[in-house]
């Protein structure tokens, strides 16, 4: 089972989560869908054939004549039927509602009584009030209440998340299983650079280690290393990337990363890519201790 | 990791607990945040809950394996929730992809008072008269539509504009295919839409900085601020560029030459007090501040990328009196930038941007240091204003001011001898706001951070 990626202006979203994903992080889980992935996890699941891409531009066809009627049919259908059950609903609890008729009775007795005040104070104050304030004008009488007025009934409109549901989205063609092919069509071209390829490389291999990556960004770094699931465990490791043996490191690069990852609780990792022998070096920085 | 908490019989307690007590929102014990979802269908913001440190060797204890499949099943439960909303509050726009717009036929909600904008468009059947309508940005369009309150439908060729009953009124369309469709339009991308849609749902007022189209309305320039910096610059130059030549004959008869090793020279029958602001100011022979010239960029050339560093949003705080219409000043600026591409901005760059940004007012003094605030000196850019407007001192003629412009190259320091005692700010308060300040949005993969970015005023004030 592949998970499609949906690919539109080089970003990459997971639009729908039946399917189980593979427990890669995700940010703003709390916001609801769609999930935007890291580049790099894009890179890593379409390498290990996990996913696939989907460039959702071309995906969504333009719908024909009868794909919109077939739609709106259904749609009419869902509303009428909800209708339907909120009204059964409505009658059947009655007594305890508020809508029940003995308190409209009541509120429309208030609301009468309550302009006959005004209309009397007003021409108590004399009747030039009249012309600049006049009464509020009576309610118009309600529809009679044996017509269900079908449009006073609120029933629920859902914006669909998807376009699963949709006739005129296919994404027989649109769909790329390697990366090499949606970099061809022009939908994806991460990792273009010698650094975006140290990062998928490094990436991939802390991944394979069994750990967990969430964006680093706010702590000074790529990732933030996760040893186990983020929804469950802190993360260990802020890490960053070295992308050749010869990348510039300035010494003052590594006294802020102590001193950030001491501050964090957290150890910084420094992960050198050699595009050689395509194999990572770790190193990770800490405070001595000696005060 | 205890050993009791490895017991499976645990477990069964520590869920049968929970059965009870899920209604009840004590939430002490460690359960993770997605549990806490009563029903997938109307969610709630879930509390944080602990996390462990790490899983136990070996694949994690029977007690953290349940609190995550818990925690999982949870997030997946309330990731899979639908959009949906009443039909008494839902409001219907259809996007035009040619226009990059969307035109709202239905607007309900207080979305609106700070969304959207009227603009003339003429209609089908009468090509000549142009009708007001209200349209969203591509932002704006999709933030409703994420939020659940909007409904929107694709323009399409067969569409009739009045019937919206009608089967043929456009393509619906979902969530999903907005994303792809509204991304890329109107300068609009992924990152600036989370920084829109972040901002929004803290409740801040978002606006475009540089109107998308004619029309649109945007806050009259630097209305507010009283840009006393940028006036006494013009007219400086001004003066400068009268008086040349003369001042130029001036000082070489009355400083004869500058003395690198003894630049605290006495001219005392220009009635230069030697007080410490005036020592500081003929210390100070180094040209500095912002209002200098830097050394020209090298030549740009014209497929030269524009800078990225460029004011995209006016933000408002959220309690701010608003009108579309006639926006006020904003409260901050926000630069939207990809922190995956884009490095720190260059000197040029960011003369650039603060360029385009009005100079905020002085920082007032705290509170504590005042005496009982009488209304009048609540004001803050009154405040401000009165110390920059004061009338020079008796003894700095426009003459003597003239000279001092002349030799030193830079105005006196507002707050000089000359500001009253009591309205002294704390430097480093003015200091650490800068007198121009941007706040950087930095995006890397869906998380915002934000900095702010202030352009100091170290010459404006005298360390002494």
């Amino acid at each position: 089972m592949t998970i499609p990626i949906h690919v539109s202006h080089q970003r990459a979203f997971i639009w729908d989560v039946d399917r189980t994903l593979p427990h890669l992080s995700q940010q703003n889980v709390f916001l609801g869908l769609p999930l935007v992935l890291m580049p790099e996890e894009v890179v890593l699941l379409v390498d290990k054939q996990l996913a696939v891409l989907v460039d959702d531009l071309s995906a969504h066809r333009t719908p024909t004549a009868a794909q919109i009627e077939a739609w709106d049919q259904v749609w009419k259908k869902d509303i009428a039927q909800q209708v339907a059950r909120l009204e059964r609903e409505a009658s059947v609890g009655k007594e305890d509602r508020s809508m029940s008729e003995a308190a409209v009775e009541k509120r429309k007795a208030r609301e009468e009584k309550r302009r006959l005040a005004i209309i009397q104070k007003q021409q108590a104050e004399g009747e030039s009030a009249d012309s600049v304030f006049a009464p509020p004008p009576a309610p118009p009488p309600e529809s009679s209440a044996g017509q269900p007025a079908s449009s006073n009934i609120a029933y629920s409109v859902a914006v669909p998340t998807t376009s699963e549901e949709h006739a005129w989205y296919n994404q027989e063609g649109s769909t790329y299983a390697t990366l090499e092919a949606a970099r061809s069509a022009g939908i994806w071209s991460y990792p273009a650079t010698e650094e975006e390829v140290a990062k998928c490389a490094v990436f991939r291999d802390l991944w394979e280690q069994g750990y967990y990556m969430g964006g680093g960004s706010k702590f000074g770094g790529e990732w933030l290393v996760y040893p186990g699931d983020p929804l469950r465990y802190h993360s260990h490791f802020v890490a960053t990337v070295l992308a050749s043996p010869t990348a510039p490191l300035r010494p003052m690069e590594i006294v802020a990363h102590g001193r950030l990852g001491t501050a964090t609780k957290k150890a910084h990792l420094l992960c050198g890519y050699d595009p050689a022998t395509k194999k990572v070096a770790y190193f990770s920085v800490e405070w001595a201790g000696f005060g | 990791m205890d050993d009791a908490l490895e017991q499976p019989q645990f477990v069964e307690k520590d869920a049968a607990r929970e059965k009870g007590e899920d209604e009840s929102s004590g939430d002490e014990d460690e359960g993770p945040d997605w549990t806490k979802i009563p029903n997938p269908n109307r969610p709630v913001i879930p509390k944080r809950g602990e996390k462990d440190f790490e899983p136990a060797p070996g694949g994690g204890s029977g007690l953290q394996t349940h609190h995550l499949n818990r925690a999982r099943a949870a997030m997946f439960d309330a990731l899979r929730t639908t959009r949906a909303i009443s039909s008494k509050s839902v409001s219907y726009a259809i996007w035009y992809p040619a226009l990059a717009r969307a035109h709202v036929t239905v607007a309900r909600g207080v979305h609106f008072t700070s969304m959207g904008h009227s603009i003339a468009r003429p209609s089908k059947e009468n090509q000549s008269k142009a009708l007001k309508r209200l349209e969203l940005l591509p932002e704006e369009t999709l933030y409703l539509m994420e939020k659940g309150a909007l409904f929107c439908w694709q323009w399409m060729e067969t569409f009739v504009e009045d019937d919206l009953n009608s089967t043929t009124r456009g393509a619906p369309m979902s969530v999903q295919q907005a994303f792809a469709e509204m991304m890329g339009k109107e300068d609009i991308n992924l990152e600036k839409y989370h920084v829109y849609a972040y901002l929004r749902r803290l409740g801040y007022i978002v606006t475009r900085a540089k109107p998308p189209s004619a029309g649109h309305p945007a806050p009259s320039a630097h209305s507010h601020a009283p840009a006393p910096t940028v006036h006494s610059g013009y007219l400086r130059s001004f003066f400068n560029a009268l008086f040349s030549p003369f001042t130029r004959l001036l000082r070489r008869f009355f400083a004869p030459a500058f003395d690198w090793w003894r630049p605290l020279a006495h001219r005392r029958w220009l009635h230069h007090s030697m007080d410490y602001a005036s020592v500081f100011t003929s210390l100070r022979f180094i040209p500095a501040g912002h209002s200098r010239p830097l050394m020209p960029a090298e030549a740009k050339l014209p497929t030269t990328p524009p800078s990225p560093y460029e004011v995209f949003y006016h933000v408002y705080k959220p309690n701010t009196p608003f009108r579309k219409t006639a926006p006020p000043a904003p409260d901050f600026h926000i630069v939207v930038v990809d922190a995956r591409k884009t490095p720190f901005p260059t000197i040029h760059e960011l003369s650039d941007l603060y360029a385009e940004l009005p100079t905020l007012p002085r920082p007032l003094p705290r509170r504590r240091n005042l005496q009982p605030v009488t209304a009048s000196t609540r004001d803050p850019p009154k405040a401000v204003v009165t110390t920059q407007k004061q009338p020079p001192a008796p003894w700095q003629s426009l003459f003597a001011r003239l000279f001092s412009l002349s030799f030193l190259g830079h105005a006196t320091p507002p707050q000089s001898a000359d500001a009253p005692p009591e309205r002294k700010v704390n430097p480093f308060m003015a200091l650490r706001q800068g007198h121009k300040t941007a706040v950087i949005a930095a995006v890397d993969a869906s998380v915002v951070s934000f900095f702010r970015l202030g352009e100091g005023s170290f010459e404006e004030w005298p360390m002494a």
